[in-house]
């Protein structure tokens, strides 16, 4: 049953959401870590929430999908890592100049 | 060279299915066209977040407030469970295109049911959202305030920007499919929408991420 299984894609999705969710939040407001080892946590929250978000809400994957579709989000990750971490490198490296 | 004339997926996103037939074949430009918008607005997003990253510096906050003084960490977790939720239902408004006799009678009724509590939820983060931002101008955190500001108001209003136009858009789609039936016009405006609600969520992760929580460490 192909609606069965998306429709448990979902409900596997949204716990999973949830609870990457609640993680960074907890760790925030009781500031049980370190504030770097909360940020670090709080980076691979959203990595991981981030591909739940692709794989049970946006039903990417790397099987049985056109090519050209993950060419484009591959593609458009490429030019945002550019610009961003360029970004954010020239204007860093100038903010420890000044 | 393998050949596969009907793949399991046309598209990223939920697909309508073969047995919608045609609308499900002529799905796959439609929304794949659409990934295109969205992809480049990922890019507009990129840029936000990157000039966010760049102002967040002390020195931009020029001695006014910084994300201590404003951000509620309570609204925020609001925010974000209604958006989460939201996700999830706006899912099961495009799964019951996939009952069997979809779109007609009570399989209809769940597809607006489902539309319009994504409509609510989609309404409760926004009127959270609004509430912060009237009290931060009220405590002297405008945009005007600094550049770290300007860089927050406009990322984060961008994204309400966003989810108020995703919000208008459901509410076309209950009123089309009221007044037209659910008919391929309304699928494929269906499929979209759903793509976009869920691209919403996903920049959301990064704003309670890297503004928010990250703004309180």
């Amino acid at each position: 049953m192909e609606r069965a299984k998306e429709f448990h894609s979902y409900l596997i999705g949204f716990g999973l959401a949830t609870v990457l969710t609640a993680i960074p939040f907890l760790l925030v407001a009781t500031s049980t870590l370190s504030p770097g080892w909360t940020y670090g946590a709080l980076v691979l929250c959203a990595a991981v929430q981030l591909v739940v978000h692709l794989r049970f809400f946006l039903h990417l994957s790397f099987r049985g999908q056109q090519k050209e579709d993950l060419q484009l989000v591959l593609f458009t990750g490429f030019i945002l890592l550019i610009m961003i971490g360029g970004t954010v490198w020239v204007l860093g490296s100038l903010y420890t100049r000044m | 060279m393998m050949s596969n004339p009907t793949p399991e997926s046309l598209h990223p996103g939920l697909n309508l299915g073969e047995e919608h037939g045609e609308d499900h074949l002529e799905a796959e430009t439609s929304v794949f066209g659409f990934w295109v918008f969205v992809m480049s607005d990922l890019v507009t997003f990129g840029m936000f977040f990157a000039i966010f990253a760049a102002s967040s510096a002390p020195m931009w906050m020029a001695g006014g407030p910084g994300p201590k003084d404003f951000v509620d960490i309570g609204s925020i977790a609001w925010q974000t469970g209604f958006l989460l939720a939201s996700s999830l239902t706006s899912g099961m408004a495009v799964l019951s295109l996939k009952e069997r006799h979809a779109g007609e009678g009570a399989s209809r009724g769940r597809l607006i049911f489902w539309l319009l509590l994504t409509a609510v939820l989609g309404f409760g983060f926004l009127y959270r959202e609004i509430a912060d931002f009237v009290s931060m101008a009220q405590m002297g955190a405008g945009p005007t305030r600094s550049g770290y500001l300007t860089a927050f108001w406009s990322l984060v209003g961008l994204h309400g920007a966003h989810v108020t136009a995703g919000l208008l858009w459901c509410l076309t789609i209950v009123v089309g499919v009221l007044v037209r039936g659910v008919d391929k016009r309304w699928k494929l405006a269906l499929l979209r929408w759903a793509v976009f609600w869920h691209f919403l969520d996903v920049i959301w992760i990064g704003l309670f991420t890297f503004v928010f929580l990250g703004g309180l460490i």
